[in-house]
């Protein structure tokens, strides 16, 4: 006697409903271009800091790697084409209390499904002065600090990143959010 | 590019005594670096905050990074967030998709390449 089993089907996500491999995308791609694969950052041993305080006592840092806007620059604007000439080379930083003017169009944000309209959706600004007026961090650091993103991990490992340690350290900051456009 | 600079500057800090949380949508780079938090979106990249014009979606970003800020037990903590950017995940296909690209669009991209990696040096030596 034999038996079939009945046919299933299982209530699975679609095999592409999984996080995008940009290294592989962005490796692909290069390499028919006909340039050499990046080679990315990678690192066996984190680092790891407790949280010192309660965030209801903690002033928190909010890191961005969007760019000032530059008049001069060409188009920044939504849905922009990439734009290098829009890129910034040194590390930069702009009051918390202000409002910004900070763009991504040098960046490769994908342009087909978003359009980079809301400043909301790349810098958490006014969320975070909403968190800090309801208590939920203590404060947020006087300044807003911009990193360049440089395709050197050299640069940005020996120029940036100290640079920006440097600066956490002058606004006494507890912790940091780091939002990548 | 934006990804792998954030991790970098997030182990730097975090190796000097400030604990750090990184908000972002790609996956694969941020834990390939290897970082002490990360909260992760699922939605295209330029959306690390939440979906646009919904303060709603940004709020509820927000607030995931912080507990992850708060309550991370260890290095390498990811948590994703439970917001979907479309019910079809079509989209996720799209980003540097080689299939759809001629023999011209190719020639085309390459040419906007090199035109683009030119005007960065410049401006890079120029700063």
């Amino acid at each position: 006697m034999t038996t079939v089993a009945p046919e299933t089907k299982p209530a699975f996500a679609a095999e592409h409903d999984a996080p995008i491999p940009y290294m592989q995308r962005t490796r692909d791609y290069y390499m028919t271009l006909g340039y050499h694969p990046y080679r990315w950052a990678h690192f066996a041993e984190v680092p790891f800091t407790p949280l010192p305080k309660p965030l209801g006592r903690a002033r928190v840092a909010l890191i961005t790697t969007a760019a000032p806007f530059q008049p001069e620059a060409g188009d920044q604007g939504p849905g922009a084409p990439y734009n290098a000439g829009a890129k910034f080379y040194k590390v930069y930083s702009i009051p918390t209390a202000s409002v910004p003017d900070l763009r991504i169009s040098h960046v490769g944000y994908d342009r087909l499904h978003t359009t980079a309209e809301d400043i909301n959706t790349y810098l958490p600004l006014a969320r975070m002065k909403e968190a800090a007026a309801a208590g939920r961090i203590a404060s947020l650091g006087e300044r807003v600090h911009g990193a360049p993103t440089n395709r050197s991990h050299r640069v940005t490992l020996e120029t940036d990143v100290p640079e920006i340690l440097r600066l956490c350290r002058e606004d006494r900051v507890a912790a940091a959010v780091l939002v990548p456009s | 590019m934006c990804h792998q600079t954030v991790s970098l500057v997030a182990r730097h800090l975090e190796a000097h005594g400030i604990a750090t949380v990184i908000m972002g949508c790609a996956k694969d780079i941020v834990e390939y670096c290897g970082v002490p938090r990360f909260l992760f979106s699922d939605f295209p990249l330029g959306n690390s905050a939440g979906r646009p014009f919904d303060v709603e979606s940004q709020r509820q970003t927000l607030e995931l990074a912080l507990r992850v800020l708060e309550s991370a037990p260890g290095a390498r903590t990811t948590v994703q967030s439970p917001m979907r950017w479309n019910a079809d995940a079509a989209w996720k296909l799209d980003y540097l998709d080689m299939t759809k690209l001629t023999p011209e669009k190719l020639e085309e991209r390459r040419r906007e390449f090199t035109e683009v990696k030119s005007i960065a040096r410049g401006k890079r030596e120029a700063s």
